[in-house]
C-alpha cells in the first residue's frame, strides 16, 4: 500500500482542544475531544473552578470564544475576585472572549425546559467553542422536572452546538463522582485530596475519556499562582 | 457576529466575488471555527448578496444553524436545508425551516438523488433546488466517520458536478487542512481557488504560483 492510499484509509483522529493544564494534555492525546462534555469532579478545595477558568483562558489565548455558566456555587463577582490572583487570568478576556451568565435566579423560577432554552439562547448569541457549567450538581436538587432527562438533552445539545463543555461536580466525603452525571458525559477527570503524613496532598486522575488512549492512575498536582493547576508526576 | 466577524465576512465576499460567485472554492478553516465560519458565509451569501442556497447538514442537526441565523438576525428565507443527521441524533430541538431529510449519513451515495428529488418549491412559494446559487456542507470531514474515503470521493465529485455544471452555482468545500489533509488534497483537485481562514485570508487562483494575501485581519489573539 503506497503512502497516499495509506493516509486515505487510516482512521480519522478526533479533533482535540488543549486544556491549558500543564501535564494534562500529554495524558490525553493532546486535549479534550471537540465537541464533548467532560465532568471535573472533586470535593471542596481541589481546584475545580481554577481548572475551569484556566481552560477558558487557554481558549481565549487561542482566539476561541468561552462561555461560563454559574449556577449556585458563588456569585460571579466573588469568584472573579479570588480568581484575579492567578497570573493566567487576563482581564482583557472577560466580557469579550469569556462571557458569563448566572443561572442562579433562573433555577429558582424556571422549569427544566425553560432553563435549557435560556442556555441555548446565550450559546447561540456567543457561539462559544468552550463552555463551563459550574457546578452542574446543584441543578439536580433544584430542578422542576426530570434531572436525568434534562442532563441527556443538555449534554446532547451542548455537543451539537459544537463546543467542548466542562461541567464541575461537587462530591461529599467518600464520594468520587456524582453518578447521575457520570453516565451522561464523555470524560471524567477526578480531583482528589489525600491525607498523607499529616498533610493533605492533591491528585488528578483521568477516569474516563471516550475515544482517547489516556494515562491511568492518580497523578500529583499542585496549584500555583502562575499557572493554576499543574500535573506534577505524569509519566509520559 | 461581532465587528471582526463582519470585517472578515466582507473580505470573504470580496474573494468569492473575484471568482464570479460560481464554481467550486476550497476553504481551509480550523475545525473549531466551522460554525462561526458557516454563519459568516450564510450571512454574506443569503442576506448581503440575496442568493438562494442549500445547506447540507451531515455533522449536526440543521436546527442549530436555523437557531443561530435567527439569533443573529440573518435573513435567510431563501436558504434550504438537507439534513442527513437529525434522524440519527436523538435530538428533539425545534426550529422551523425549509428542510428535507435523508435517513442517515452512512450512504452518501444516496444524497445526490435525495437532493434531486427534494423540491419544496412545488407549492410555488419556497425556494427549490433548481434555484440554488450556492451550496455548503457543514463539515465535509464528518462524512469520513461513516463512509470510506472512496465513497466520499465519489460523492464529492458528483456534488460539485451537480451544482457547478448545469446551475453554474458556487460550491464551498470547507475543510480543516491540518486535520484532514488527504480530503483537502482531493478537494483541491476539484476547486478553482482556495481561501485560507487562519491567521490571514489568502486567495490563490488555480495555476497561479503566487498567493495573494488580501487582508491581515486575524481572529487569533497572539499568545
Amino acid at each position: 500500500m503506497d503512502k497516499k492510499s495509506d493516509e486515505r484509509t487510516k482512521r480519522m483522529d478526533l479533533v482535540r482542544i488543549p486544556t491549558g493544564i500543564p501535564g494534562l494534555d500529554e495524558m490525553i492525546e493532546g486535549g479534550f475531544p471537540f465537541p464533548s462534555v467532560v465532568l471535573i469532579s472533586g470535593p471542596a478545595g481541589t481546584g475545580k473552578t481554577t481548572f475551569a477558568l484556566k481552560y477558558l483562558c487557554e481558549g481565549a489565548k487561542r482566539g476561541e470564544q468561552g462561555l461560563y455558566f454559574t449556577t449556585l456555587s458563588e456569585p460571579t463577582q466573588w469568584m472573579l475576585r479570588y480568581a484575579s490572583q492567578f497570573d493566567f487570568m487576563d482581564r482583557d478576556f472577560f466580557g469579550d472572549q469569556i462571557v458569563y451568565m448566572d443561572l442562579g435566579n433562573m433555577m429558582r423560577e424556571l422549569d427544566a425546559g425553560q432553563i435549557l432554552a435560556a442556555m441555548e439562547e446565550k450559546i447561540a448569541e456567543v457561539v462559544p467553542q468552550r463552555i463551563v457549567i459550574d457546578p452542574i450538581t446543584v441543578v439536580g436538587g433544584m430542578l422542576k422536572g426530570d434531572y436525568r432527562l434534562f442532563l441527556f438533552d443538555l449534554f446532547n445539545r451542548l455537543k451539537n452546538w459544537n463546543a467542548t463543555t466542562l461541567v464541575t461536580g461537587e462530591v461529599g466525603p467518600g464520594e468520587v463522582y456524582p453518578p447521575e452525571v457520570s453516565y451522561a458525559v464523555d470524560g471524567i477527570v477526578l480531583l482528589m485530596l489525600s491525607e498523607e503524613g499529616g498533610a493533605r496532598r492533591k491528585y488528578l486522575e483521568v477516569l474516563k475519556m471516550r475515544g482517547t488512549n489516556h494515562l491511568t492512575g492518580k497523578q500529583s498536582i499542585d496549584i500555583s499562582r502562575s499557572e493554576g493547576i499543574v500535573v506534577l508526576k505524569a509519566r509520559f | 457576529m461581532n465587528e471582526k466577524d463582519l470585517m472578515l465576512m466582507e473580505e470573504l465576499l470580496k474573494a468569492m466575488d473575484a471568482s464570479g460567485l460560481n464554481g467550486a472554492i476550497l476553504v481551509d478553516v480550523p475545525s473549531t471555527q466551522f460554525v462561526r465560519f458557516n454563519i459568516m458565509l450564510l450571512r454574506g451569501l443569503s442576506q448581503d448578496r440575496g442568493l438562494s442556497g442549500l445547506f447540507v447538514s451531515v455533522d449536526r442537526p440543521h436546527q442549530y444553524m436555523v437557531h443561530l441565523l435567527s439569533m443573529h438576525q440573518i435573513k435567510a428565507e431563501r436558504l434550504m436545508y438537507i439534513d442527513a443527521i437529525s434522524r440519527f441524533s436523538a435530538d428533539c430541538k425545534i426550529a422551523p425551516a425549509n428542510v428535507g431529510f435523508v435517513d442517515g449519513p452512512f450512504h452518501i451515495d444516496k444524497l445526490p438523488a435525495a437532493m434531486s428529488e427534494y423540491n419544496p418549491s412545488d407549492d410555488g412559494k419556497k425556494t427549490g433546488l433548481k434555484d440554488c446559487r450556492y451550496a455548503i456542507i457543514d463539515n465535509l470531514s464528518a462524512l469520513l466517520t461513516y463512509n470510506s474515503f472512496g465513497s466520499v470521493e465519489l460523492f464529492l465529485r458528483n456534488f460539485v458536478k451537480v451544482f457547478e455544471s448545469p446551475r453554474n452555482a458556487l460550491v464551498l468545500l470547507v475543510i480543516d487542512k491540518e486535520k484532514s489533509a488527504p480530503l483537502y488534497e482531493l478537494a483541491k483537485t476539484l476547486c478553482a481557488s482556495e481561501i485560507s481562514f487562519r491567521q490571514t485570508i489568502e486567495v490563490k487562483a488555480s495555476g497561479d504560483s503566487g498567493v495573494k494575501t488580501i487582508t491581515d485581519i486575524t481572529y487569533c489573539k497572539k499568545g
